[in-house]
């Protein structure tokens, strides 16, 4: 399908169509899904030989699997003979992954090991060497984060993510010892595009004042850059809406502290930027160092995985059909937090943006219902509409990309569609723009 | 097995907590959460964990610092989250939602401590939401309940919730 007049980035214009229309949704599992480089795990959560976990790359159901060498595969969680899924469990150990159905059985490394009955029933002229589980055509890790890709044309992952490194470091690289996610997954079933949870996390400031004033005015202790409940004021020079790096962005506060002052106990947060500050300015430079680590950022890479160093849930959004979503979330930390703030993050996350999260909560029905409101004849012919702040974006001293001034805008949001559009319009990857907007010429120190 | 106090629960006090229980059932069908805060101890513990899915022969460790939770409250903590939903800006709860607890297969057995009891029980939570939608949670309840002198009080609550993937996208009711 043509997209080219369904969003339109010089108005901050898109159709409501994006949002319900099933060719279109069967166009972004081929050419999203199908092409960009998605999250699958955290090598924390596979760390071991054998263990593995369950995700999706779209809408196809995956299995990540940590090999003797250490390396990480992924496969298609379906079985070579009649198609089975293989394994049921979340993550876990294994061996070998035996099929339910017939009994075929895979190795770890993804190859038929054993077929019941292989010479009787089968003569023993089944070739196994050829029904392996079919792999994943791209595996690559970005210091602890495990993306995959179906498109052998691809990018590689690091030009992938180009110059969202800058940001991504501030969390994945400002201490020696990385990071980790923690827990269980945190599943909830939302009925919404998937755009539009992506599209209110990657820069969508302007909602937190309203949609949250019930959780803000109940928590006193949250401030984030002078929003205040009932949207009734904004600081904008508290924050930066950045965008224009291959479709990823970033919205961050300046402080360096924000991230953790609102913690219930803030103290031994506070106590740990402190004395870690020198490390994080060393590895960092002094802008990152001083001013984004510790602040709260929202990171989105293209197309549907958020992260949050702060409020620190770690966050991927598995499409099912146009009107459906598994939102799936995590506890992230750094591994040199002591471990009672491990916990003490652990705990705040999943009572802020847990299943029954504080904030989190009030999102789903409003992501649900602008979905719904692009369904009824009359209202799909709609526009919906990205522009506020609309050409009030340029460089800044010491960051790339484009950027807007403060969290409330919606400068991002119209990075992210244009990136949507960019995508569906192209054949392939090579029809695909690359741009990293204001790209730092001369690295900071401590840049590898 | 735990240690059981061998004496047997009286039938006036399964009487009473199994009242107790749909007693509450109603109060918070009905958003009377200042009524129902009364019926909790000052130290009450209220918690339900997210759970594992793993095949019965996996045998890799339990996550390091803890497999998260979507409730872990104290009594401060339940009140902050009756705070929200009385703020008046809840927007998903507002106009109210039908809500409807079914409380079942409740079971009481002695505790350790001489004034405390342990209540089994089943919750279905059945709500009426936005026009057709109606969502339904399934969880089962381990309860301990003191006597003391203003009667029973809810001393701990564990909340198993049966669905892997939450079926809704919010969970603005207590079990
Ligand atoms: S479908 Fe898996 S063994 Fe037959
Ligand atoms: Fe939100």
């Amino acid at each position: 399908m043509d997209v080219s007049d369904l969003v339109d980035t010089t108005t901050g214009r898109q159709k409501r169509t994006i949002y319900s229309n099933e060719e279109l949704y069967k166009q972004e599992l081929e050419r999203i899904f199908g092409r960009c480089w998605l999250f699958l795990v955290h090598t924390s959560q596979i760390p071991k030989a054998g263990d593995y976990f369950r995700t999706f790359m779209g809408e196809d159901d995956v299995i990540v699997i940590r090999q003797k060498d250490g390396s990480i595969k992924a496969f298609l969680n379906s079985c070579t003979h009649r198609g089975n899924r293989i394994c049921r469990a979340d993550r876990g150990n294994a061996k070998a992954f035996t099929c339910n159905y017939h009994g075929w059985s895979f190795a770890p490394d993804g190859s038929l090991a054993g077929v019941p009955l292989e010479n009787e029933a089968y003569f023993g002229e089944l070739d196994r060497s050829k029904l392996g589980l079919v792999q994943v055509t791209h595996v690559a890790e970005y210091k602890g984060l495990v993306f995959g890709c179906f498109d052998p044309d691809a990018p590689s992952l690091e030009d992938y993510l180009g110059d969202a490194k800058f940001f991504l470091d501030v969390w994945l690289d400002a201490m020696p010892g990385g990071t980790s996610l923690l827990g269980e997954t945190q599943k909830m079933e939302l009925g919404s595009n998937w755009k539009l949870p992506v599209e209110n996390v990657c820069g969508d400031g302007y909602h937190l004042g309203w949609a949250h004033a019930g959780a803000m005015s109940a928590v006193q202790s949250m401030d984030l850059a002078g929003l205040s409940v009932g949207n009734s004021s904004t600081n904008l020079e508290g924050g930066l809406s950045v965008a224009g790096m291959n479709g990823h962005m970033a919205l961050t506060s300046l402080d360096g502290i924000s991230g953790y002052a609102f913690y219930p106990e803030p103290k031994p947060m506070m106590d740990y930027l402190e004395a870690n500050r020198p490390t994080a300015i060393e590895r960092l430079g002094k802008v990152r160092g001083e001013q984004l680590w510790g602040s709260q950022i929202n990171i989105t890479i293209f197309p549907n995985l958020q992260f949050l160093p702060g409020l620190n849930w770690f966050r991927v959004y598995h499409p099912k059909g146009p009107g459906k979503l598994e939102q799936w979330t995590w506890a992230m930390v750094e591994n040199d937090m002591p471990d009672e703030m491990q916990a003490a993050i652990l705990d705040n996350q999943c009572l802020t943006f847990g299943l029954a999260g504080l904030f989190d909560n009030d999102d789903g029905d409003n992501l649900a219902a602008c979905t719904e409101q692009s369904r009824g004849w009359r209202t799909a012919q709609m526009d919906v509409f990205t522009n506020m702040a609309l050409g009030r974006s340029g460089p800044r001293d010491g960051f790339p990309g484009d950027i807007a001034a403060g969290l409330v805008s919606e400068h991002n949001q119209r990075y992210f569609y244009r990136r949507w559009q960019e995508h569906m319009q192209a054949e392939s990857w090579a029809e695909v723009p690359t741009y990293n907007i204001n790209s730092l010429s001369v690295e900071e120190p401590g840049n590898a | 097995m735990l240690e059981m106090n061998p004496a047997p629960v009286l039938v006036e006090d399964m009487i009473a907590l199994t009242q107790r229980l749909y007693h509450e059932a109603r109060l918070l069908d009905a958003e009377r959460f200042e009524d129902w805060l009364e019926l909790l101890c000052d130290d009450v513990t209220y918690r339900m964990d997210l759970k594992r899915r793993r095949f019965r022969a996996d045998r890799s460790p339990p996550a390091a610092v803890g497999a998260g939770v979507v409730f872990n409250e104290n009594f401060a903590r339940l009140k902050l989250r009756i705070d929200r939903l009385r703020s008046g800006y809840v927007w998903a709860e507002d106009p109210p939602n039908f809500v409807r607890r079914v409380i079942s297969n409740v079971e009481i057995e002695p505790a350790d401590a001489e004034n405390e009891v342990i209540v089994h029980s089943v919750i279905v939570i059945h709500r009426n939401r936005i026009d057709g939608l109606a969502r339904q949670f399934t969880a089962g309840r381990t309860d301990r309940w003191r006597h003391g002198t203003q009667g029973w009080c809810l001393a701990a609550r564990d909340i198993a919730l049966d669905h892997a993937v939450l079926p809704d996208s919010n969970i603005n009711v207590f079990f």
